[in-house]
């Protein structure tokens, strides 16, 4: 389980992810899950709702073990089909940021509420090309920070890449420094 | 919550640590044996060739009072025939190993990798560090300064371009071989490649889980043949 500190856990969790009600839910109608709108919820109502409360409502039966649950969760748009065939084809062209700011954290929670081998081979795939990829933007930052090529991939890494950059870019840097901090005299 | 320290030691760590490693030195005065922390020292009698810690032997250098003696690995023959392995089509997949290993003592915790009696074929875990600091700060005790400082410099592009060819095989379970790859570039690359492999853990892991599932099932329906299904997991771990 996420550590209960990690900001990175509380963010991802608070992504969202269509959910589509089977029951009418009256008291939920003010809530600002329901953008206040006073309507109640009726049954084939999709909201996004965050992952968090959307896996609660999708695994609880409220009338028995038998029943059906509440709310059934739906893939988000952003593990859709049209990016995951973006992705086999070229991985390191789709802006993941765009899509979502966990998108591996997203990709990762809906790995573990649905059995899916595809999708789960198309994000280590990607997530490995990409790591290289950042690997070598990160020995130079200055195209980097400068946009130019590398400039789209640049923004459109998610915040998990992010922090690989961060770290590749750390170790160059802090040997840099040690090697320039000792021939000083 | 304070933040965690990263794990493992930094670049600046570890160039603290390699300064422990002795070198021999060539005292032109004398100088009484030291009660140090890291163990005494010998005394210094010009002209006779003394091991002393490369931090101690840095700063008689630079009061002039001795002269230090690279490492034969620091020469030009050695270095050219290091980079000859690191770059021969035969062994490019690896690094140069690593010097064969002193036998075990109980008096010295530190070898002689960066003494006159180092091994001469084989770059020690803190070539790169030691390598770097006897150049900068003992230039004129190289016979051929501006040649060993390139193929110091040639030694690490080529090594760093194998570590970058390493990342391709990364993976979620599986360990990469890498020997000999020395202190400085493995602080380097840590924070990279530990994220990296974290990263394809997270994203394997309910694959992985399904997986095992699966096996204890059919384990218990015994389907599997036993012999078989153990030998996998021998691989695993």
């Amino acid at each position: 389980m996420a550590p209960y500190y990690s900001p990175t856990a509380i963010l991802t969790d608070a992504q969202k992810a269509p959910t589509t009600f089977s029951l009418a839910v009256p008291a939920l109608s003010h809530s600002p899950l329901n953008n206040n709108s006073g309507t109640p919820i009726t049954p084939a109502t999709t909201l996004d709702l965050p992952l968090w409360l959307a896996e609660m409502l999708a695994v609880s039966r409220p009338s028995g073990p038998a029943s059906a649950p509440l709310a059934t969760l739906d893939m988000p748009s952003a593990l859709g089909p049209k990016v995951m065939n973006a992705l086999t084809a070229d991985s390191t062209s789709v802006e993941l940021r765009q899509q979502a700011q966990w998108f591996y954290g997203l990709g990762e929670r809906m790995l573990e509420l649905f059995e899916d081998e595809e999708m789960g081979a198309v994000l280590l795939n990607t997530f490995k090309k990409r790591a290289l990829e950042i690997a070598d933007k990160a020995q130079n930052t200055r195209t980097a920070q400068q946009g130019g090529d590398s400039g789209d991939f640049m923004s459109g890494l998610d915040e998990t890449e992010r922090q690989l950059f961060r770290a590749a870019h750390d170790g160059t840097h802090t040997v840099k420094r040690w090697f320039e901090a000792t021939s000083r005299g | 919550m304070a933040p965690p320290l990263p794990p493992g030691l930094t670049p600046s760590e570890v160039g603290f640590l390699c300064e422990m490693e002795h070198v021999t030195v060539i005292p032109r005065q004398t100088l009484d044996g030291l009660e140090l922390l890291g163990g005494p020292t010998g005394a210094l009698k010009p002209p006779f060739p003394t091991p002393l810690p490369l931090w101690l032997a840095l700063l008689l250098k630079k009061q002039r009072r001795a002269n230090i003696t690279p490492p034969p690995w620091l020469s030009v023959e050695a270095l050219t025939q290091i980079l000859d392995f690191e770059t021969d089509e035969r062994t490019a997949e690896l690094f140069s190993p690593s010097p064969n290993l002193p036998p075990a003592t109980t008096s010295a915790p530190l070898g002689d990798a960066a003494t006159a009696r180092a091994q001469a074929d084989a770059l020690p875990y803190h070539w790169l560090e030691i390598g770097h600091l006897l150049i900068t700060h003992a230039a004129d005790d190289f016979d051929d300064l501006d040649a060993v400082r390139k193929l110091l410099r040639d030694l690490r592009e080529v090594r760093m371009s194998k570590l970058r060819k390493g990342f391709e095989v990364l993976d979620a379970g599986g360990g990469v071989k890498m020997n000999g790859v020395g202190g400085m570039e493995i602080a380097e690359v840590r924070g990279f490649v530990g994220g990296v492999v974290d990263g394809l853990r997270r994203l394997n892991r309910s694959r992985e889980e399904s997986r095992k599932e699966r096996e204890t099932e059919e384990r218990e329906n015994g389907l599997g043949s036993s012999s078989y299904r153990d030998d996998e997991d021998e691989d695993m771990l």
